[in-house]
């Protein structure tokens, strides 16, 4: 049965791909073979770094335990493995972590300089923009690529801006600077659909005298949208190519939440608003995956776990606007323990000097959820920079935590990854040393960065 | 009721009862630059009566055994908008700006000692701070005035310690603010023999719409040594910051100077004390171009004074985080200390504050843990002596939410 199944798609395909004018729906179809990942990982040797201390990044530590990383992957974990033809690195005192993953970056689509020229974040020409594509914008030379990396941020998603109620689809990326696009994103990652609350779309668009200008346009702007899309997902099932409606790139994007293939990364801050936008995917039957910033959280934490719904959060930033009023640095630690410990809570950075230093924003976290009286290990706090923003991401089969099989995307760190005075002495990404802090040739430079101040010399070494 | 630690019931019963307090045993960094060691520390009244080891004390005395914990003078902020800013994107609710003042422009009357912001600082060890104009397309964006965070309508501190203003990238060119600047400057001058309502009838102060307080500020800022905080980066111009300096004997201090490695040398001939944010390594403008987190040891090393800015509004504490990478990159740690309490004291002249010396005032915090570990939070806080609650909006919203009890939040209070 399965194999008819088969044989008869592949048989509409190609007749619709035979047709002069493609179909509607072949051509919805094979926009996912364009713009795809051509990342190539970086040539890489057999490592073995030796009596480590592990934080798995999945809530388990190991101390003095042997890790060996090959052909891209983890390939095991234990005491006193072999260590013949293979590079070794005495990780003794050191701690390894998996690659931190930052679920909110705009790097690349707000890059340094910040200057106007390269201000690509916010297609604010309309609320409902959902065709555009954050990857689009993504300038690669983004110096800020490279110092995200020496703070062992191996994945990352950059996302569109928040000032429409669709802002556009986020992309993931691997942190190797590349001159293409394309060479740099995520394989097999999937697309995300940044949705925004609040005060950003209202102000926007309420200053320029046009709908949404209070909450309740924002609703109603979400509402009209995803009647909208329900519409044209129905059209595209039509049998008849002839019904379907004309291709239409916003409307493509939406189809791709409700049909489970796209995610939805909501910019969201008070909790009231939060649990709209929960009963609004109940009313068009499509799932949050995560909310953005949070800073109410807390307050339906109960909601959101029951929810599955994750929430990534800054550790202590606050009143730079109304709707950020309320913070509290247990937010992110309450969100954690929701349920039995089931929330699933994320430390994101929204911020090129934050992403650096997601371990520091952890730790903040985890202690001001220590002070409010739960009982947080910094292994437990791991997961909400690895494996957590991974599952956000989608991409948690393929990182975000030390598991056998998975890619080797790794941190040696000097010390307690949790300590301030810590730092990423070399990080890996798919087996290959991405960053190492003791010799400059392996430290990426973009091409901003060269002979920019000196001619002879490098930006920043 | 987890929240109200043994530290915030400790605290209450000081307040009550004792007449003076023994900090025991705690790690003092002085904050004068010396190395920490384990004292004791008398408060009497307002005061730090007494420091040092077995401090003679009398029944009247609370003891407060610290078995170790860190101990630094209460933080000071070189520049917040504390008191003058509640919601950065309401403007209904800030006070940092004026239409009609420049450089007299003084935010000493907007300060309100109810604002949020301060008790949330003052809980995470930020005891007093400098809060400063915010920043305008003029050169001089007004006068900075030092608070006491202690939230009393009785306001303390100093009225116009200081005038804020910045040099660099703009719309116009650098060559005319520095024009503007050098103008104003020798209006400053002319200030000492001329009466104001002349200098404000001369061509230039008519066309810059000067207004007499402006007048007063720029003869204190040229004569009466009024210290000059000037925000600039690139290092071309942070060599004619030094300039002016030398040309019109300014008390001056830069702030940012992300190029400053470049131009240390000069830096450190000039004597200039500087305020840096140590995290922000990012080239955000062509002015920034040699941005590094090593910007605090090679400051340090040049034995340059050194204080903290933060990258955010309302959260100035995290001057520690700040400081503590400075020094996860090469700054001495006594060095982070010292710029984020007594240098900050002594550059502005705050008077009796700003180390954990004998007859200065107790503003005196005591950590948890290693105060420059961004996870580390104070454990009892003292200004003018008297114990402060650890209490802020935050805390009152953390313990209505981890009530478990099924009331409405609204009736957890």
């Amino acid at each position: 049965m399965r194999n008819i199944s088969h044989l008869t798609l592949l048989l509409l395909l190609t007749a619709a791909c035979s047709e002069m004018n493609m179909s509607p729906s072949s051509a919805v179809q094979n926009s996912n073979d364009y713009f795809g990942s051509t990342y190539e990982p970086m040539e890489s040797e057999p490592t073995l770094f030796q009596s480590a201390n592990i934080y798995d990044g999945l809530g388990g530590e190991l101390f003095d335990y042997d890790l060996l990383i090959a052909d891209g992957k983890i390939i095991e974990i234990g005491q006193s493995l072999d260590q013949s033809g293979v590079k070794v690195i005495d990780a003794s005192d050191k701690w390894i972590t998996p690659g931190i993953i930052d679920i909110h970056s705009h790097m690349g689509v707000y890059s340094a300089p910040s200057v106007s020229t390269s201000s690509d974040g916010n297609e604010a020409t309309a609320p409902v923009t959902a065709e555009v594509w954050a990857e689009h914008s993504v300038w690669t030379q983004d110096p800020q690529f490279a110092l995200a990396l020496k703070g062992g941020v191996t994945s990352f998603h950059v996302l569109p801006g928040s000032a429409n109620l669709f802002g556009g689809r986020g992309a993931t990326f691997k942190n190797i600077s590349k001159n293409t696009i394309q060479a740099m994103k995520f394989p097999n990652a999937p697309h995300s659909l940044k949705m925004a609350c609040g005060e950003n779309p209202k102000r926007v668009y309420g200053n320029r005298r046009q709908s949404p200008s209070t909450r309740m346009g924002n609703m109603a702007g979400y509402r009209n949208a995803w009647i909208d899309a329900t519409e044209y997902q129905e059209g595209m099932q039509e049998l008849d190519s002839d019904d379907r409606p004309k291709r239409d790139l916003a409307m493509d994007t939406l189809k791709g939440v409700l049909d489970g293939d796209i995610l939805i990364q909501n910019h969201c801050y008070r909790a009231e608003e939060m649990a709209m936008m929960v009963e609004l995917s109940k009313e068009f039957d499509y799932k949050i995956t995560a909310f953005h910033h949070a800073v109410e959280a807390y307050k339906i934490a109960d909601l959101l776990a029951d929810e599955g719904i994750c929430a990534a959060m800054w550790a202590d930033w606050w009143g730079f606007k109304h709707e950020a009023y309320d913070m509290v640095p247990a937010n992110i630690a309450i969100i954690d323990q929701a349920r039995n410990g089931t929330g699933c809570a994320i430390v994101h950075s929204d911020d090129e000097v934050g992403i650096q230093h997601l371990n520091q924003e952890a730790a903040k976290a985890m202690s001001a959820g220590n002070r409010a009286g739960f009982e947080i290990s910094k292994a437990h706090a791991m997961r909400w920079i690895t494996s957590n923003p991974a599952k956000a991401a989608g991409i948690l089969e393929q990182t975000g935590s030390i598991e056998v099989g998975k890619d080797a995307d790794v941190v040696l760190w000097t010390g307690d990854p949790f300590s301030v005075y810590s730092r990423a002495e070399q990080v890996f990404i798919d087996g290959a040393v991405a960053f190492d802090v003791n010799d400059p040739k392996t430290q990426p430079v973009t091409d901003f960065d060269l002979g920019i101040i000196n001619p002879q010399a490098t930006r920043v070494q | 009721m987890k929240y109200l630690s043994l530290a915030f019931v400790i605290i209450f019963s000081l307040n009550t009862f004792a007449q003076s307090i023994l900090l025991k045993g705690g790690m003092v960094h002085s904050g004068t630059g010396a190395s920490a060691k384990i004292q004791d520390i008398l408060i009497s009244g307002s005061k730090i009566s007494s420091i040092g080891n077995d401090l003679i004390i009398n029944g009247k005395t609370q003891v407060i055994e610290l078995n170790g914990l860190p101990v630094t003078p209460g933080l000071i902020s070189p520049m917040s908008n504390l008191g003058i800013v509640e919601i950065n994107a309401l403007d209904v609710t800030r006070d940092d700006e004026s239409d009609i003042l420049k450089a007299g422009f003084s935010i000493f009357n907007a300060f309100n000692p109810h604002s949020t912001g301060i008790p949330w600082n003052r809980s995470n060890g930020v005891t007093s701070a400098i809060t400063s104009p915010g920043s305008s397309d003029f050169p001089m964006f007004g006068l900075a005035s030092y608070f006491i965070l202690d939230g009393s309508l009785e306001i303390k501190g100093l009225r116009d310690v200081a005038m804020f203003g910045r040099m660099g990238s703009s719309y116009g060119s650098r060559a005319e603010t520095l024009a503007v600047l050098e103008s104003l400057l020798e209006l400053g001058q002319k200030a000492s023999i001329m009466p104001v309502e002349e200098i404000l009838e001369m061509r230039l102060a008519e066309q810059l719409e000067l207004q007499a307080q402006d007048i007063i500020a720029l003869n204190n800022l040229v004569n009466n040594d009024l210290p000059f905080v000037l925000e600039t980066n690139r290092a071309v111009d942070i060599l004619q910051a030094i300039a002016l300096k030398k040309k019109y004997g300014l008390n001056l201090i830069l702030s940012s100077v992300e190029e400053a490695p470049m131009v240390i040398n000069q830096l450190k001939a000039s004597n200039i004390p500087v305020i840096i944010d140590p995290m922000d390594n990012i080239p955000d403008s062509f002015d920034e171009l040699g941005s590094s987190l090593i910007l605090g040891k090679i400051l340090d090393q040049a034995g340059i004074k050194i204080m903290f800015s933060t990258q955010r509004s309302h959260n100035y504490h995290l001057m520690r985080q700040g400081s503590g990478n400075a020094v996860a990159y090469g700054m001495s740690y006594e060095s982070a200390i010292r710029g984020m309490t007594n240098t900050v004291a002594e550059t502005f002249n705050l008077g009796n504050r700003g180390s954990l010396v004998k007859g200065k005032i107790a503003d005196i915090v005591v950590w948890d843990a290693d105060p420059l570990e961004p996870s580390s939070f104070p454990k009892f806080i003292f200004i003018d002596g008297k114990p402060q609650a650890l209490t802020s909006r935050s805390t009152r919203l953390t313990e209505r939410y981890t009530d478990k009890d099924d009331k409405p939040s609204s009736y957890k209070h």
